[in-house]
């Protein structure tokens, strides 16, 4: 995804944020608090934190007022719509990871997910496949690596992507390439087109995210570590469910199917 | 109202055991006793919720139904982690009060959020804390929310002792957030008794 440029004053917050000090490790006399800050796993914390602080900015001066002029705008109903049009754009790459992941009937819901939606579902405005039994599901590289037993490594707060850590950064990039629309032609058009899928993409999830977030900033004393904490809570949770996921590949009416649990 | 609940207790009652009976039992508490516990209580608590009582009013039943359904000293002690020791007797007992009114607060808070509300149980299983039992939240016009209780019988009688959100661990959230605000405040928990005071009042 190319990102705008940005503007020289965010330029000059980034640099100080990447120059701004490392943690400091507590003494290490205090056995309980070096193995707090080993679990915390944020070396960079200072720097994460004024991330933060920026992207917590650019979120209540931006982000969060189109998510709430889109929810108040837009009806329930066209917005499911367009969460079910960009879930069917995306699904290209969940099925490729679906695939690296060793994960053959996660596969075959996402393949299935993607030929009907695109056709009976008119182009994925519909979801006819979850009611046929091929529920929504998600996966990225950044999970597959997971799954490959790559490390999460530390803690990472990104401009504008937010909570992540160096897997899932590199994830996001391997993400993008794996998108067949990256590689479709390189005219104007298509560009444009990309700009509007992933700045809806946005707008989708930041509006399905509004009570939470608020929820959080409003009740916790610290939001960065909060976020921290949630967001490495539902990674693990998410690579779990994935590693749990191990259906047998032969469909029930096949015969001689192993029992399935 | 009337609740969409495709609730499995009837044959959980009758399988559950069964699938047991062969391991010796870690827990006392049985997987159907805990679904049992939390299908009452949410009843109870949905009762509270969907009522047309002034606020005030919900706000006393609410309490007394926390109070008896969830380990909140527990909870509020595993929150604060090893800053408990360093805490003083009497710093000890006030964190504890005030943790019991910022989670009243953070959940009267809200109650417009929860209006309307159904849920489905899962087959409870054995895990970290105590029994895991597993639920769809369906809120009117949200999409559905997978929540897991985890209930223990450590403080005597069966209590809520955590609820995982979407693989979120609320204790484990709250946990950080406290030792976050501590950390960066040399660790002295009478600037978190302040902070609470300051939740608890607004």
């Amino acid at each position: 995804m190319r990102l705008p440029r940005p503007a020289p004053t965010l330029a000059t917050l980034l640099l100080a944020a990447i120059l701004a000090a490392c943690a400091t490790p507590p003494p290490a006399d205090d056995p309980e608090a070096v193995a707090d800050f080993k679990q915390t796993n944020d070396p960079l914390e200072p720097t994460n934190r004024v991330l933060y602080a920026i992207n917590n900015g650019i979120d209540e001066v931006i982000l969060r007022p189109i998510a709430v002029g889109y929810h108040y705008a837009v009806p329930e109903v066209v917005r499911t719509h367009v969460h079910n049009v960009l879930d069917n754009l995306n699904n290209p790459v969940v099925l490729a990871n679906d695939m690296m992941q060793g994960k053959p009937r996660r596969a075959g819901d996402t393949l299935v997910r993607l030929l009907v939606n695109s056709t009976v579902g008119v182009g994925g405005v519909f979801d006819v496949a979850t009611g046929m039994g091929y529920p929504e599901h998600d996966a990225d590289f950044g999970e597959t690596m997971a799954l490959w037993g790559v490390p999460e490594g530390p803690f990472l707060y990104l401009p504008i992507l937010g909570p992540s850590d160096p897997r899932d950064a590199t994830g996001y990039g391997v993400d993008v390439a794996l998108s067949p629309f990256t590689w479709l032609g390189s005219g104007q058009t298509v560009a444009n087109l990309q700009y509007v899928q992933y700045g809806m993409t946005v707008v989708d999830t930041r509006e399905s995210l509004l009570t939470d977030l608020d929820k959080v900033k409003e009740q916790a004393l610290d939001p960065y570590a909060t976020f921290r904490s949630l967001y490495r809570q539902h990674r693990h949770a998410q690579i779990q469910k994935v590693r749990d996921d191990n259906r047998a590949t032969p469909p029930a009416w096949y015969p001689d199917t192993p029992a399935s649990h | 109202m009337p609740t969409r609940r495709t609730l499995l207790l009837s044959s959980l009652a009758l399988a559950v055991p069964a699938a047991f009976a062969g391991i010796a039992p870690a827990w006392a508490l049985a997987p159907a006793q805990a679904t049992q516990f939390i299908d009452q209580t949410a009843r109870e608590l949905i009762a509270v919720i969907d009522a047309g009582a002034p606020v005030a009013q919900k706000r006393a039943q609410l309490q007394q139904i926390i109070d008896r359904a969830v380990a909140v000293d527990q909870v509020a002690r595993f929150c604060l982690g090893r800053h408990w020791r360093s805490a003083t007797p009497q710093q000890q007992q006030q964190y504890v009060q005030l943790f019991h009114r910022v989670l009243l607060n953070s959940i009267t808070g809200h109650l417009g959020d929860y209006k309307g509300i159904t849920y489905s149980l899962g087959r409870a299983v054995p895990g970290d804390g105590g029994m895991q039992v597993p639920s769809v939240m369906n809120r009117p016009g949200q999409p559905p929310a997978n929540l897991t209780w985890v209930v223990s019988d450590e403080a005597g009688s069966a209590k809520i002792v955590d609820v995982v959100a979407e693989g979120t661990s609320l204790r484990l959230t709250q946990r950080s957030d406290y030792d976050s605000y501590l950390n960066r405040n040399g660790g002295n928990v009478q600037a978190l008794i302040t902070a609470m005071q300051r939740q608890a009042s607004g």
